[in-house]
């Protein structure tokens, strides 16, 4: 227990420090990208006009001046008012958190509940028919666009099967097309990590020794195989969780589904800085969170790495 | 990356995956008549703003100007109707007198009087208001209201078409009390009018839902709720109106039609766009300074073909730079003319030496304008013009908007606010207006006398004149008047407003019952 605090400590600078990095460089790309203003008034509007806006939205003033005043807001989870809003960037965000929570967490469960087994078992059955066509499957799942596959499904699931409405936020109905397309390069890889990870495992000396001193096949994968094995699978799977979030952006925009990444990409267009600095930076800190928590588990999992 | 991905969208969309799918589809909805009671419409983006001062986008203007009236009325069939006025005469040059409605009553149950109308239209102009309509009233000096049922209205010169702009954005009657009850942020929270429906609930991004209003004075819509969807891409909005998830669709390209008239449940509604989609022309910046290199390049794009193969027929070729439709348009004016020869002699008799000329193009900013670019910049190459395509993307195009420095020519698609030429090339082209690239003495006097004189012989002449004049400049070059197309149930029976009004009052939407 002794080593746990001080690797929590370390653990949760580096979050800061990371939180702090993802807002700066939010912060300068946004500025470099151009002025908003224009997006905002109509084409004739006179200069007076818009230097009062300028100044009404602060970006008049100098830069440092900006980026003092933006990090010490956001210390207070006060993001500014969004321009194309005109309400507190956080409210704007926290309507949308929800949508992509559930179709995120049900993209990650789905992903992981269905790639664990189907990567064990294509291991444990190498080079059967079976193990091929999961593995055939898994590769067209990592290598299809998400916008391809969510147009495929809509076409042949929704419009000819008639099972699922083509978009929109509902019931779980509503939840189905949205959450496959999203997981689907998530358990492709979840699927082939686990493939090659219990692969590894099974060649190992203790595997060996557990098979000759006459252990039973569930315990052999249950205790020894899978739990070593799931240290990569693990990583794997929490990285994901990030490529989740960025394949939201498009899963979110063809589904209709009123999610965070849709309202991230829309607010680019918009040059909506204070929702772009937000999303960004909610999104980093459930990157963040769900990284430590896996860091947290590792410790449990291996001992070697609270050592470290 | 959104560009991309809308192109391979359309591509993916349009290639094998419908073909394979149109025979085997047999949507759910076959039915031609409905029992339904509620309305639901989808369109490319989501509503911003309620406030119908605060915003001038399609996508907002479609709900705004149902849970408002003006106090006239543009209908579908391009005419001028009464709204919350029932009639409006000039007095002398410049004073204008609205008898309106009575009887009217809010969607909170307050009565409509002339303190809302006068509040209102002051309301947009008003600086300390900052709307964002506050140059579509401008010509407004004063406003009087007598008694609650009467409005006189006095412009700074004669203008002809006030009633006009008060059908437009801008022109919705907003209820004083509330307003001044709740402020800015409470009224577009819950936004109260005299509309066909009411304010139900918004979830951004997703819907918004609006009740039909019992108590309208026109009466009440042929449903109980109406339910506004955003489904940005194209192929998903279309997927759920062949599906029968929803009863209309806008923005509906002309290469995806075939799929929902094949579909048998599904048909295909458009209205000519009140305006035109032109290049701008930067005729500041040689060698577009020469009159005769404009008119070179005119000349060298087939428009018919762009009609006949880019929009599959859905469109007409301009005759000059009033849009059909609209007042003043002459119908006896030939369309502009395609003549690769004499493009290439008027080109050599301007001195061209090879210059680049820049195609500035978007991407979906108007409806085909990459491939229109790439089409014309071919037809120009083929004609000896050294032409270079640039994309730039929305807020690039803003931006260079604003401060006026295009390269060389651009997508525009000016809109014929008030269906007259002074709300769009007047508005667009003449002094100090956003597209103020050329300027000619004798163009500006009629345009300035046209845009005050009450008589209507008159501005039809100096129209006419202007015309000319601008043909020979071509400060724009006109290219297409598109339709725009909406894909809807066949039990709907509705018009599209061509100057993108969504007008769902019950004299033009109707469900086909059983």
């Amino acid at each position: 227990m002794s080593g746990l605090l001080p690797f929590l400590a370390q653990r949760l600078f580096r979050a800061l420090i990371a939180l702090w990095l993802v807002s700066t460089v939010v912060f300068v790309v946004m500025r470099l990208s151009g002025d908003p203003v224009p997006l905002l008034l109509p084409p004739d509007a006179p200069t007076s006009e818009m230097e009062r806006v300028r100044r009404e939205l602060g970006l008049d003033r100098p830069l440092p001046v900006q980026y003092a005043v933006f990090l010490s807001n956001t210390l207070r989870l006060d993001f500014g008012r969004s321009l194309h809003f005109r309400e507190p960037a956080f409210t704007v965000v926290r309507g949308y958190i929800a949508a992509t929570l559930e179709l995120g967490l049900t993209a990650f469960f789905l992903a992981a509940v269905v790639a664990v087994p189907i990567g064990l078992l294509s291991a444990m059955k190498r080079n059967s028919v079976l193990d091929h066509a999961a593995m055939g499957v898994a590769l067209i799942g990592q290598a299809a666009p998400t916008f391809f596959l969510g147009i495929l499904f809509i076409l042949l699931l929704s419009l000819k099967a008639d099972l699922f409405p083509t978009s929109g936020r509902g019931g779980w109905q509503h939840l189905v097309l949205p959450a496959l397309t999203l997981g689907a390069f998530t358990m492709a890889s979840i699927a082939r990590l686990t493939r090659s990870a219990v692969l590894e495992v099974l060649r190992a000396d203790y595997i060996r020794t557990a098979r000759a001193k006459g252990l039973g096949e569930a315990i052999v994968v249950g205790k020894h195989t899978l739990k070593n094995a799931s240290i990569p699978i693990l990583t794997i799977t929490a990285l994901q969780f990030g490529t989740l979030l960025g394949g939201a952006v498009v899963t979110e925009t063809v589904f209709s589904w009123p999610g965070i990444g849709r309202l991230a990409v829309q607010s680019i267009y918009n040059r909506d800085y204070p929702v772009v600095q937000c999303t960004v930076f909610l999104a980093a800190v459930m990157f963040i969170a769900i990284n430590f928590a896996v860091d947290l588990l590792y410790g449990a999992l291996d001992p070697r790495a609270r050592a470290n | 990356m959104d560009v991309t991905r809308r192109e391979l969208l359309k591509g993916a969309a349009a290639l094998g995956v419908a073909g394979t799918l149109s025979q085997g589809l047999r949507g759910p909805a076959q039915a031609q008549t409905t029992q339904k009671k509620e309305l639901v419409t989808a369109q490319g983006g989501d509503i911003a703003r309620f406030d119908p001062h605060f915003s001038t986008s399609s996508n907002d203007i479609r709900v705004s100007f149902n849970l408002f009236d003006n106090l006239t009325s543009r209908h579908p069939d391009g005419k001028l109707y009464p709204g919350l006025a029932t009639e409006w005469k000039l007095e002398g040059q410049t004073a204008w007198r609205f008898k309106l409605r009575q009887g009217v009553k809010f969607h909170n149950g307050d009565p409509f009087t002339s303190a809302d109308a006068k509040f209102s239209i002051e309301r947009t102009y008003d600086p300390n208001a900052k709307t964002m309509v506050s140059t579509a009233l401008a010509t407004i000096d004063r406003i009087e209201a007598p008694d609650p049922y009467t409005l006189l209205i006095h412009t700074k010169k004669p203008d002809p078409l006030l009633p006009a702009r008060l059908a437009f954005y801008g022109g919705q009657i907003v209820p004083k009390k509330y307003l001044e009850s709740v402020g800015n942020d409470g009224f577009n929270a819950k936004p109260v009018g005299t509309g066909p429906v009411s304010f139900n609930s918004w979830v951004k991004d997703d819907k918004g839902v609006f009740d039909a209003y019992a108590g309208y004075w026109g009466g009440k819509p042929d449903f109980d709720r109406w339910v506004v969807r955003a489904i940005p891409e194209t192929a998903p909005r279309i997927a759920a109106l062949l599906k029968g998830e929803v009863d209309i669709i806008t923005q509906l390209p002309p290469d995806q039609e075939d799929r929902v008239i094949a579909n048998p449940a599904t048909r295909v509604e458009g209205a000519l766009y009140a305006g035109l989609y032109c290049l701008g022309v930067n005729s500041k910046r040689p060698p577009l300074d020469n009159p005769l290199v404009k008119q070179a390049l005119s000349l060298a794009i087939d428009r018919d073909l762009i009609v006949k193969e880019l929009w599959k027929g859905r469109g007409i070729v301009p005759n000059g730079p009033i849009a059909k439709g609209d007042n003043h348009f002459d119908a006896k004016l030939p369309a502009l003319a395609y003549n690769p020869k004499e493009a290439r002699e008027r080109l050599k008799k301007s001195g061209y030496k090879g210059e680049e000329i820049f195609i500035e193009t978007t991407v979906a900013y108007v409806s085909q304008d990459k491939a229109m670019s790439e089409a014309i910049a071919a037809m120009w190459k083929d004609v000896g013009v050294n032409v270079k395509v640039e994309v730039i993307e929305y807020s690039v195009r803003a931006q260079k908007t604003r401060e006026k420095s295009f390269k060389g020519v651009w997508w525009s698609d000016p809109t014929s606010t008030l269906g007259d030429p002074d709300g769009m090339m007047w508005r667009l082209l003449g002094p100090g207006g956003p597209m103020d690239y050329w300027r000619d003495a004798k163009w500006d006097e009629l345009g300035n006398a046209a845009r005050f004189s009450v008589d209507e012989k008159f501005r039809a002449e100096a129209y006419r004149d202007m015309t000319k004049i601008f043909l020979e400049y071509l400060p724009w070059l006109p290219v297409i008047q598109p339709y725009e197309d909406y894909g809807l149930q066949k039990y709907v029976e509705w018009t599209p407003n061509p100057n993108q009004q969504f007008e769902i009052r019950r004299f033009n939407l109707k469900f086909r019952r059983a």
